[in-house]
């Protein structure tokens, strides 16, 4: 029997969409930090989700989709460094390009935007691309 | 094959993997991935960690997923794939 995962919804999915394409897996997302999201509500957004924001972000420019999945996941965290948390209501850009490749394992260097362009998070991810 | 070449390898390793432990320790010929005894343990993860490495070390680009698996089944793999490149 085949498979088909059911979409995401918050608190797994952060990335919206696709903002703007400037060459191969490089580029711009756009993410919501929604006031009803479970993570925010109970604890604050958690750092780690930005590392998972970027790495959810930089697998929608290889061609994953928003609603149905991002056909990877994220494998790996380094030098990731958070400036402040995003809150409730803030709209976040996602700047991802690609560090390297091998097979399916990719790494991105990404860096997270608040709405006046001030970096809130930096840092490296990489990700396995197909399914867990 | 050049000792020098070896050492920088093994230092490469240890500073790209950001491994605790000494560059000198890794033995020519163990395998770099896998749980065979005397081996590193690398996994896929490591392993585009070290193709950035030697990207930005001697300049040679990996990209190819079964070359790389070569490339860096050993010390000496190594040594031999970048001399080879370097030829």
């Amino acid at each position: 029997m085949d498979f088909q995962p059911l979409p995401h919804a918050f608190p797994f999915r952060f990335a919206d969409g696709v903002v703007e394409r400037t060459g191969p897996a490089q580029g711009r997302v756009r993410a919501s930090v929604t006031a009803n999201a479970a993570a925010v509500r109970a604890t604050g957004f958690p750092s780690a989700a930005l590392a998972e924001l970027v790495a959810q972000s930089a697998l929608l420019l290889e061609g994953g989709d928003s609603a149905l999945g991002r056909k990877g996941f994220l494998a790996g965290i380094s030098d990731f460094v958070v400036e402040r948390l995003p809150e409730p209501g803030d709209v976040l850009t996602v700047d991802v390009a690609i560090a390297g490749r091998l097979g399916d394992t990719v790494k991105f260097e990404g860096v997270v935007r608040d709405a006046e362009g001030g970096a809130i998070a930096r840092g490296a991810v990489t990700v396995k691309q197909g399914s867990a | 094959m050049s000792e020098d070449l070896k050492k920088k390898v093994k230092e490469l390793i240890v500073r790209q993997l950001k491994l605790e432990m000494d560059p000198a320790t890794i033995a020519d010929d163990a395998p770099l991935f896998g749980d065979a005894d005397g081996g590193l343990g690398l996994d896929s993860i490591d392993a585009l960690e070290l193709v950035l490495g030697v990207e930005k070390e001697f300049g040679i680009k990996v990209q190819d997923e079964e070359v790389g698996v070569k490339a860096f089944a050993s010390v000496n793999a190594l040594c031999e794939f970048v001399r080879g490149k370097a030829a």
